[in-house]
């Protein structure tokens, strides 16, 4: 006899105390349902109910015998659990370290809905280290910052977030709406290392440089104290912080792209991309790739007089 | 949301402001004592350069037309013909060309005289522009300087500068900041003349080269600046319109009149740019 499935029947017998609604509980018919009770009790050689009375009452040895069942049902429930987890893959990802918390949580809250059986194994690191753990194989899929060059990679769907300013909320700048580039002239900027972002740090301090931003020093890091200190300013999407402040730049010139990148596609790692693709849209603000408008510069008398 | 504090801005400056700032595509507007009259200074030569794109429009000017200026047309002004000692033969559209980008006087009254003041103003009362009057050219405005002082320039004594009709707008070309700002989001607009002409009036408009007023408000490469200055003995103004990288565009005046009587003064220059740029961020917000 499958004693287990037997101890159930009489829990949800005794949870009852009613034959009739114990079987419609079970969804089964109430003459089988007594049989099994009764084979128990033969089992165990004890009557577990009081069937004598109008009223179905438990009798000593049940109700004994009723918590030691429930331990045993659960822990037969936890083993099953353990051996599907255990069957379970297991996805490897990357994700840039300066990714928000929240934006991170709904990732891995979206792929647990998308793919219950596979569990999802973040590990936090830059653009650069990603790319290496995916030649490796340490990783599965990437979620990488572009522009990023890696022979052998395939890339997600590009997403695109322009970037404002973090500044101090003290910073005579925060009391304008939007900052240019140009206006930041002067100050120290904070950057994610150039190690792990080599092709963003090339590319922002480009753009700064193109568009009269020379930061007198460049702090390489991901946590805000020195932007916090008023020591520098760092770029982001929109953010809100206690003591900071964050501006949009005007004309967009600072944008972000960002897509995950695999070397070898299976169904847990295409999941992940679309529903990375997702999450990244709802939770992060991010758009699709559209076409890079053309800067235009203006023309000023005085330029070549 | 309170609108920016110009007051505080213009006071620290060691000016009085006015100011208007309208969104050319909304409408969306702030404004700072927009609708008090105020002497225009240079700034008539933008209705003066619309009239005459209208008359083109109509047939009744060839702006392509070559006129000879001699020594008898000019009238004094520290740029473009004004500053040259011989004849010159240029196109009327040239002409407006050094009225705008230079202000150049001898070019603006040279005009006048081909369109006339009554079919100005007859494009301003159509336009809508009540307080807008352009009643004189440069000639008569430097004139009346000497008459009013009973001396030559320069006129920095503030009982001489009390004294100046230039500076009265019931007795000289006026606007406000409001209309002055209309005026230029027409021409954005096309509304102005015929869409070739209003093109060819924001170019030029474009090619205006004072840098230290509106322009220094918005010191990017990214960002496009077109107007047209004024200036008189305290008076500090600009209008025009700022155009952004994403495409918004801005009409924007600001007059000034300075506490202090000295020429030189960069701040009061300044301030205008300053000013014009909190109001459109006050607008992009």
């Amino acid at each position: 006899m499958d004693l287990v499935r037997h101890l159930r029947y009489f829990i949800v017998v005794a949870e009852e105390l009613h034959f009739g609604n114990a079987a419609i509980r079970l969804g089964m018919a109430q003459p089988p349902l007594s049989q099994r009770i009764k084979r128990l009790e033969e089992e165990l050689g004890v009557r577990l109910f009081d069937r004598s009375a109008r009223q179905v009452r438990l009798t000593e040895p049940g109700r004994l015998l009723l918590g030691e069942s429930r331990e045993i049902v659960n822990r037969v429930d936890r083993l099953h659990e353990l051996a599907r987890q255990g069957r379970a893959a297991v996805l490897k990802v990357g994700v840039p370290p300066d990714l928000a918390a929240t934006v991170l949580a709904a990732l891995v809250a979206a792929f647990r809905e998308h793919s219950p059986d596979v569990r999802l194994a973040p590990a936090e690191t830059w653009t650069a280290d990603q790319v290496t753990a995916l030649a490796e194989g340490a990783i599965d899929v990437g979620l990488v910052r572009h522009p990023v060059t890696a022979p052998g990679l395939t890339f997600g769907q590009v997403l695109v977030q322009a970037h404002g300013v973090l500044l101090a909320g003290d910073d005579p700048l925060a009391s304008v709406g939007e900052v240019h580039l140009a206006d930041l002239a002067g100050r120290e900027l904070l950057m994610p290392p150039k190690e792990g972002e080599p092709g963003w740090h090339a590319e922002v301090l480009a753009e700064c440089r193109r568009q009269g931003f020379v930061p007198a020093q460049v702090h390489q890091g991901a946590g805000l104290g020195l932007v916090l200190a008023g020591a520098a300013v760092a770029f982001g999407p929109r953010m809100e912080l206690p003591g900071l402040a964050w501006r949009p730049l005007l004309g967009s010139p600072i944008t972000s792209r960002v897509s995950t990148a695999w070397r070898a596609m299976t169904p847990a790692a295409a999941g992940f991309s679309a529903v990375a693709v997702r999450t990244l849209k709802e939770s992060a603000g991010m758009t699709e790739e559209g076409a890079t408008p053309v800067r235009r510069v203006s023309r000023r008398p005085g330029m070549l007089a | 949301m309170s609108g920016p504090a110009f007051d505080s801005l213009f006071r620290a400056a060691g000016v009085t402001g006015w100011l208007y700032a309208t969104d050319v595509d909304t409408g969306l507007d702030v404004g700072h004592g927009a609708d008090e009259p105020q002497p225009t200074a240079s700034m008539f030569k933008v209705p003066l350069l619309v009239a005459m794109c209208r008359r083109a429009d109509a047939g009744l000017l060839d702006l392509g037309e070559r006129v000879t200026v001699t020594a008898a047309d000019r009238v004094s002004g520290p740029t473009g013909l004004s500053s040259m000692l011989d004849d010159v033969t240029i196109s009327l559209r040239d002409l407006a060309y050094l009225m705008i980008a230079l202000s150049d006087n001898t070019s603006a009254d040279k005009l006048l005289s081909r369109v006339g003041l009554d079919p100005v103003n007859a494009v301003l009362e159509g336009f809508g522009l009540a307080d807008t009057r352009v009643v004189q050219g440069s000639r008569e405005m430097l004139a009346s300087m000497d008459v009013d002082t009973g001396h030559a320039w320069p006129f920095v004594d503030p009982d001489d500068i009390a004294r100046l009709s230039v500076l009265d707008p019931a007795r000289t070309n006026r606007s406000t900041a409001r209309e002055m700002a209309r005026l230029f989001g027409m021409i954005w607009r096309d509304e102005a003349a015929s869409a070739p002409s209003c093109a060819w009036m924001r170019g030029v408009l474009n090619m205006q080269v004072w840098p230290h007023r509106l322009a220094s408000g918005f010191p990017y490469d990214d960002v496009a600046v077109s107007g047209k200055t004024g200036t008189m003995p305290t008076l500090r103004c600009e209008s025009g319109v700022v155009e952004y990288p994403d495409g918004g565009r801005y009409a924007v005046s600001v007059f000034t009149r300075s506490f202090g009587t000295a020429l030189n003064q960069p701040r009061a220059d300044a301030v205008i740019g300053t000013a014009a740029r909190m109001a459109v961020d006050h607008l992009r917000r």
